[in-house]
């Protein structure tokens, strides 16, 4: 009888695993799994299952390949840094209200006007000494390999969590704005999740950039006028 | 014996002169409407309707003067002067003397004796110069009014005699014939809804005379008819009337007012006369504007036919009974019109009233500074005058406020309602409120001009405890109290313990470490305890919670984000309301550290612990968020479970974009 029940516990767990969550399929190389806030990054084995709050990395020669919600196939090559929680769609609306976040301090209250600001912290407070050790940006490396990890986002269709990871990294990591292909991918993620209007607004910021060639223009020109035309502007 | 020698020559006499004087329309804006007897509320042109007269609100005074439009006219014109004044609440009395209200007729006679031309003649003089008035108000809607005015009617007859021994014509002294007529009006004023005025005025109830006229004067007797005059006035909208009369005596008025803003007023009217003479027989058109204490008004005239109103008439047509008012007949010339009145006194009805208070919410003394400028409640007023006037609310909670609070005057039209908001300006004592009780809050509204108040509310106000909080995040930040000198005292003491250690961090981290050592110094000193009522609507203020050493979540939190502040680091609120279960809400802290998000990995290289978001200055910084509930494991768990939490309910759960959570910055 005890048999028999170890039995379908795990048939019913090798269900589960396989109709729900994203798993490893394949590893191959260097792979590891973050969980959560933690910062130290672990190893990682065929058939785990990956929690929302998980992030994955592959090394030089890593290669995994996932199986969201037992069909979506999703190949990592060397060098990236996905977070689970981005291999996901957001709807349009989410999209937008993220954007929107990202653009002003919607998160916060904003007092009306008719309501007095009460400064509770009004104390100023100047330098008291001057620093000993300057900080460090962050490894430029690392930036690298998350946006590997955008990019995976992107070709998987995820162009939602894409858009949004991209700024996010473009944030941490301005050096890597400087590239065309980044700045571009944005607009293309944010072309792809139908928000027209943005992808139009960041189309039009990548054209006034000095630094692109000829045939990037063109590109970035024609998007515009593409998109332009569909807006009826 | 005086007789008129028979035989005298008449040669053609045929042409009657006119003196005009005045009308007892000594109002300009009774004179621009026209349909004025619906409308009248004061001592102006107060015999058209007396029972307009409840409507004074102490001594009311009115003067009128004008300038007649024709040939010869000798300027300025004093018409009269009126006094009113209410005795009782619903009782007013009124006097008017109007020395220009008269008429005077000359009756030539011309003929030639020995060759010499001689004129002689009658002349017949109507004036009625005094009148008075009593009203009283029947209810709010209904008031009758009483009014008496004395006609005087005189005919002086001009003689001469032929002595027959001088053969010479002597003058002998005029007969005069005089009659005086007082006459009893009396009048209805009634308001069946707040935009509708009916009145009803019985001219000629009674008639009192004293006097007679010769048989062959009594042509020149004016008409004793009893007549009916009706009026309605209609507000069609907040600044615009429309009134119309109608009178037995076959004539009608129909007039419109527009009040401006500003006290500013514009009328016209038009007479209508079903004798003969032009259906319309009069236009007028005036202004007014008023200002507090007085009002002035100019109005003008204008008839359509000047046939009679030029100062002559033919003998023949002259007929004084068809006069049935000195008011406007047909002899009534065009005129400019001016009429100043003025309020005084102590004693004044209400111009507005309350329809209802409303408290909107209880008094959290923590909060309590909100109120100088978010409403405490609001009180719904009326204008029930018939004039625009300037309404402000004061609200006022004894012992807890000093003074009252005024609002902003807001201006008002006739029969306008309106809501006013409520504030209140509490002073400290309401942080010493131990327990929630209830207060009586006052609430006055008063119209300009004012000297109290037209109307009084009590309502009641819940003052709650001073540690009582309503549960919003966003009345959490009010306990946040940085500048309170036991916190002040506390970072100080725990920085300057920790001076060396500061003194090697990185630039760009100070503000990290500091929130760091604070923290760890703060942990180390405090317990967590649940509230005492076990509710989450009790709070401690920061510095009880350090004395204590001790609080729970929303006191934990407080007390940091206070620390925080003190030294200059701004905080946030995460208020998580988890859809699933509201009862679970929870809210803990986000610190901004100041540093560039291009640096983020110099606090950690796992980015899921921190947030990067906007500051006061609008400049993206990395925030830290911080569970206080845990604070006794450290400054690293507390963060640990902080940023856990945060990427849980916002980046999983997308709790900011869904609105179960919440950021409210403490500043």
């Amino acid at each position: 009888m005890k048999k028999v029940l170890s039995i379908l516990m795990i048939v019913g767990a090798m269900f589960m695993a396989k109709g729900e969550g994203i798993v490893l399929k394949k590893v191959s190389g260097d792979v590891h799994v973050r969980h959560g806030v933690a910062e130290v990054w672990t190893k990682i084995a065929v058939g785990d299952v990956l929690k929302p709050d998980d992030t994955m990395k592959t090394g030089e020669k890593g290669l995994a390949l996932l199986v969201v919600n037992g069909g979506k196939r999703i190949s990592l090559p060397p060098e990236v840094i996905v977070d689970v929680s981005d291999i996901r769609d957001l709807t349009q609306e989410e999209l937008m209200l993220k954007l929107t976040m990202e653009k002003v301090r919607a998160s916060s209250y904003q007092w009306k006007n008719d309501e007095m600001n009460v400064p509770n912290a009004k104390i100023v407070h100047g330098a008291d000494r001057t620093p000993t050790q300057p900080l460090t940006e962050n490894q430029l490396e690392i930036g690298r390999f998350e946006w590997n990890g955008t990019k995976v986002l992107y070709d998987n269709g995820y162009y939602s969590t894409s858009a949004l990871k991209a700024m996010d990294v473009l944030r941490r990591y301005p050096p890597l704005g400087e590239k065309f292909e980044n700045r571009l991918l944005i607009a293309q993620a944010l072309e792809r999740a139908n928000l027209r209007g943005e992808a139009l607004s960041e189309y039009v910021a990548l054209s006034q950039s000095e630094k692109l060639t000829g045939e990037q223009h063109d590109l970035v020109k024609s998007r515009v006028n593409q998109l332009r035309k569909q807006a009826g502007r | 014996m005086v007789r008129i020698l028979g035989y005298i020559l008449i040669l053609g006499v045929s042409v009657v002169e006119l003196k005009t004087y005045s009308q007892s329309l000594f109002s300009s804006r009774a004179m621009g409407i026209g349909a004025y007897a619906p409308l009248v509320n004061d001592t102006r042109s107060f015999t058209e309707n007396p029972a307009g007269i409840v409507h004074i609100r102490d001594w009311d005074l009115s003067i009128g003067t004008y300038i007649p439009a024709i040939r010869g006219s000798q300027g300025f014109v004093f018409q009269g002067v009126g006094l009113g004044k209410k005795i009782l609440d619903d009782l007013a009395v009124a006097i008017q003397y109007s020395q220009g209200s008269a008429m005077e007729f000359g009756l030539p006679i011309a003929f030639s004796l020995e060759a010499v031309p001689v004129s002689v003649g009658k002349r017949i003089n109507y004036d009625e110069p005094f009148a008075a008035a009593i009203g009283y108000r029947l209810s709010n809607r209904v008031s009758v009014g009483l009014s008496g005015r004395i006609t005087r009617q005189k005919i002086t007859d001009v003689q001469y005699q032929y002595d027959t021994l001088s053969l010479r014509f002597r003058q002998l002294p005029d007969n005069v014939s005089e009659v005086n007529v007082t006459s009893i009006d009396v009048g209805v004023q009634w308001k069946p809804f707040d935009v509708l005025s009916l009145s009803v005025v019985r001219r000629g109830l009674a008639r009192f005379e004293n006097g007679s006229f010769p048989d062959d004067l009594e042509s020149y007797k004016l008409s004793n008819r009893r007549f009916l005059d009706l009026g309605a006035s209609v507000r069609l909208r907040t600044n615009i009337t429309m009134s119309a009369q109608y009178s037995t005596a076959q004539t009608g008025s129909l007039g419109v007012e527009w009040l401006s803003g500003n006290d500013f007023a514009l009328r016209t009217g038009v007479y209508m006369n079903n004798d003969g003479s032009p259906f319309v027989s009069a236009v007028g058109a005036g202004v007014g504007w008023g200002y507090k204490f007085f009002s002035v008004d100019i109005a003008y005239l204008k008839f359509t036919s000047q046939k009679d109103r030029q100062g002559t008439s033919l003998v023949e047509q002259f007929d004084p009974s068809s006069i049935t008012s000195i008011d406007l007949n047909r002899y009534t010339s065009d005129r400019v019109q001016f009429s100043l009145k003025v309020v005084f006194g102590n004693v004044r009805t209400s111009l507005v009233t309350i329809g209802g208070v409303e408290i909107l919410e209880g008094v959290y003394p923590s909060a309590y500074e909100a109120f100088a400028t978010r409403p405490i409640g609001r009180v719904r007023v009326k204008n029930i005058s018939d004039q625009p006037i300037d309404v402000r609310a004061r609200f006022y909670v004894e012992k807890y406020m000093d003074s009252p609070t005024e609002s902003q005057p807001v201006y008002m039209l006739p029969g306008e309602e309106k809501e006013l908001p409520l504030t209140a300006i509490f002073n400290e004592k309401v942080k010493g409120v131990e327990q929630m009780m209830v207060r009586e809050g006052n609430v006055y509204v008063s119209a300009t001009p004012a000297e109290e108040y037209d109307d009084k509310y009590a309502a009641r106000v819940v003052i709650h405890g001073k540690h009582d909080w309503d549960g919003s995040v966003y009345s959490l930040r009010y306990f946040v109290t940085p500048e309170d000198p036991s916190i002040l005292r506390y970072t100080r003491d725990v920085l300057l313990q920790h001076k060396d250690s500061l003194g090697n961090v990185s630039a760009g981290l100070e503000d990290f470490q500091k929130a760091r050592v604070l923290f760890n110094a703060f942990a180390g000193k405090l317990v967590y305890v649940s509230d005492p009522k076990q509710s989450a609507d009790y709070v401690q203020y920061p510095s009880e919670t350090l004395q204590l050493q001790g609080g729970d979540c929303d006191d934990m939190t407080t007390c940091f984000s206070s620390l925080l502040n003190s030294v200059g680091i701004s905080t946030a609120f995460v208020d998580v309301v988890p859809p699933e279960d509201s009862s679970k809400s929870h809210v803990y802290l986000l610190f901004d550290t100041g540093l560039d998000p291009r640096f983020g990995n110099s606090i950690s290289p796992n980015a899921k612990r921190y947030i990067t978001r906007k500051n006061q200055k609008g400049i993206e910084t990395i925030w830290i968020p911080i569970e206080t509930t845990v604070m006794t494991r450290g400054f690293e768990a507390a963060w640990s479970q902080g940023a856990q939490e945060y990427f849980d309910d916002v980046e999983i759960g997308l709790g900011l974009i869904k609105g179960w959570v919440k950021i409210v910055d403490v500043y």
